[in-house]
Order: structure tokens, then C-alpha cells, then sequence
């Protein structure tokens, strides 16, 4: 049971960011106990001269070796589609991949991002040979726009960033699910529990991807492995096929023959 | 003439432009580091331009290293 990310497989369901753990050490720890083998991260102004930049760097390259894994670098902190492409091709030149977890941001309060710039983002990207993922609302419209444009993953938001709300519009979810049955659909963004990733994956969801639920639980490290487990669970779930919903309860206990019975 | 690295202002004399390995010196970065990239005025410039390209007076230049992401 694995993930195709645009040509290469994965073992792993879960795409797990880098940012906000405790410390470095349980950064690495906490991403080699999860299991993922993608792990997300970004640029931002620094001064060289601090280092702190190249520690980072060194870290992640260090668990990138160890799982076989890739990097997915984020355009985070972009407003428009202008700013997210030079950052992309920031990005490229530094991590030497064409992956890039495209985010343009509409608004600062709930980070909500915005649906025009995305796409022309996407669109211009595409065309420079990069391979786009995509962090996009639960809009069907817009998934199946970039789905046009080549992406052959989206990855619509659960909920907005850093909230943990879970999945807050989960007919949503299931209509892309169902609209672009070809298209390798990741969650990302707003996952706070394990039963939150588990249901994205029973929906059919291909993956899912996470950061703070990890990185801000009491025990990072015993959190991301509850994750991996979830998502196993929910694949094998969605692969078993689930039963449908009935209306009315029927006894699971054969009823022939049972003892005590009395006719009326 | 001015210029801005990451958001600070450098003034040089006499200078009406410098190169982008010239002007990254300034900003304490050794150009053969491999783990930053450059943006001059919002726009992509790759390693290998970094000595043709030049910035002027009033440029922006933006120098960018990994950071954790999620």
C-alpha cells in the first residue's frame, strides 16, 4: 500500500512538516517515528552569519538520508502568485527538486489561500517544469482547475492551518474524493488528532499531510507514531470496504432458534 | 549609492553599481555556500549570474536560507 507523489513511490501515507517541535533532536525524532517519508520545509531571510539556517539543514538532511525520503519545500508567507514563483525557484536551486508545496495565502486571519493567485501560480510553474503540489481550500471547482492545469496532486485543506479542528467540511472532502477519482488527493492542514487523519483516509484520501499535531503534543515522538498507525488504519479500512449505513437496527446475533424465545 | 539586504540599508560612496557576490560580502555571506538563493527586486537570480548580475542604486536584494516548514 503505497503513495505515488508524481512518479515515485513512498511507504509511507503521511507527509509531516518540520516546524514548531520542541527541539531539533526531537524534530528528527518524532519525523523517523512517524514513518513519513516526506518531510516539508522553507526559506526565510537569515543571516548567514548566525547559522542557525544551516543546522536546520543539516538535521533534515540527515533524516532525508536515513528514510530514503524527499524534501518538500513550501512557498510559505506568499501573498501572490508572483512572489510564491521566485520563491519556487528559490527553492529548486537550494533543495535540487522540482517539488514544491505551492501556498499563496488570501488572507491573515484563518490563512485561507487564495483561490486566483493559486492557480495562476500553478499554471506558470507547471509550465517552468515544476511539479506542483498544491495547498488549496475544500472548493471542488478549484481542486478540479488545478487537477486541469496538471496537478497531479491536490491537497485541500481540512481546516485552516494550526487550528486542529480536524475536517470541518467533510461532504466537501468526499465530493473531491468522488469528482476526481484519478487525482492523488492529500489532506493538509488542520488535522489535530489521529481519528482526524484515520477518517481522511477511510474518505479514500491518499494521504495526508501534518505539523503541529505532532509537534505540539506533550510527546511528539509517541504522537507521530499514533499517526502512522491512523493512517494504516484508515487505508486498510477504506480498502476492506466499509458497510453501508442502515436505518434500523438488525440483530447481529442469529435469531434462530434462540433460547427463551416466545413467538407472539 | 543604497541598497537593502534582507531588509537593511547599506550605503556605499561611491559606487553606482556592484556585483551580487560583491554585495553578498557585505552581508557577511561567503557566495560559496551552497544552502542560500537570491532574489534582486523580488526576482529569481541563479548562482551562476551572480557575478554578472548587478545591483543599483535603490535595489533590493533578498538572500534566503532552509528553515523548518510544515
Amino acid at each position: 500500500m503505497s503513495l505515488n507523489i508524481y512518479g515515485q513511490i513512498l511507504d509511507s501515507r503521511l507527509l509531516i512538516g518540520s516546524a514548531l517541535y520542541p527541539s531539533p533532536q526531537v524534530m528528527k525524532q518524532a519525523i523517523l517515528a512517524s514513518g513519513s517519508q516526506v518531510v516539508t520545509l522553507s526559506l526565510k531571510r537569515q543571516n548567514p552569519a548566525e547559522k542557525s539556517g544551516q543546522q536546520i539543514w543539516h538535521y533534515l538532511k540527515e533524516i532525508i538520508e536515513q528514510t530514503k525520503g524527499h524534501l518538500l519545500p513550501n512557498t510559505a508567507g506568499c501573498k501572490t502568485a508572483k512572489e510564491a514563483v521566485t520563491l519556487a525557484h528559490m527553492s529548486r536551486e537550494i533543495f535540487q527538486t522540482d517539488w514544491i508545496k505551492l501556498e499563496v495565502i488570501g488572507d491573515d486571519y484563518n490563512l485561507q489561500p487564495d483561490p486566483i493567485e493559486l492557480l495562476h501560480a500553478t499554471e506558470q510553474l507547471i509550465t517552468e517544469g515544476f511539479k506542483v503540489l498544491p495547498y488549496c481550500t475544500d472548493d471542488l471547482v478549484v481542486c478540479q482547475r488545478l487537477y486541469d492545469l496538471g496537478c497531479q496532486v491536490i491537497m485541500p485543506w481540512a481546516s485552516p492551518i494550526g487550528t486542529g479542528k480536524g475536517l470541518m467540511n467533510p461532504y466537501n472532502l468526499e465530493t473531491i474524493r468522488l469528482r476526481l477519482p484519478d487525482a492523488t488527493l492529500i489532506l493538509d492542514a488542520g488535522i489535530g488528532k489521529p481519528s482526524d487523519a484515520c477518517l481522511a483516509m477511510e474518505m479514500g484520501y491518499d494521504g495526508v499531510l501534518l505539523n503541529s499535531a505532532v509537534a505540539l503534543a506533550d510527546n511528539p515522538v509517541l504522537m507521530a507514531k499514533a499517526f502512522g498507525q491512523a493512517l494504516q488504519a484508515g487505508e486498510q479500512g477504506y480498502v476492506a470496504g466499509i458497510m453501508e449505513q442502515r436505518q434500523t437496527a438488525h440483530p447481529s446475533t442469529p435469531t434462530l432458534d434462540t433460547p427463551f424465545w416466545h413467538q407472539s | 549609492m543604497n541598497i537593502h539586504i534582507n531588509g537593511k540599508a547599506y550605503a556605499l560612496g561611491h559606487e553606482n553599481h556592484i556585483s551580487i557576490t560583491s554585495a553578498l560580502t557585505l552581508h557577511f555571506i561567503e557566495p560559496q555556500q551552497s544552502t542560500f538563493a537570491v532574489a534582486l527586486n523580488g526576482d529569481f537570480v541563479g548562482k551562476t549570474d551572480y557575478d554578472t548580475t548587478m545591483v543599483k542604486n535603490g535595489d533590493s536584494l533578498d538572500v534566503l536560507q532552509p528553515i523548518q516548514g510544515g
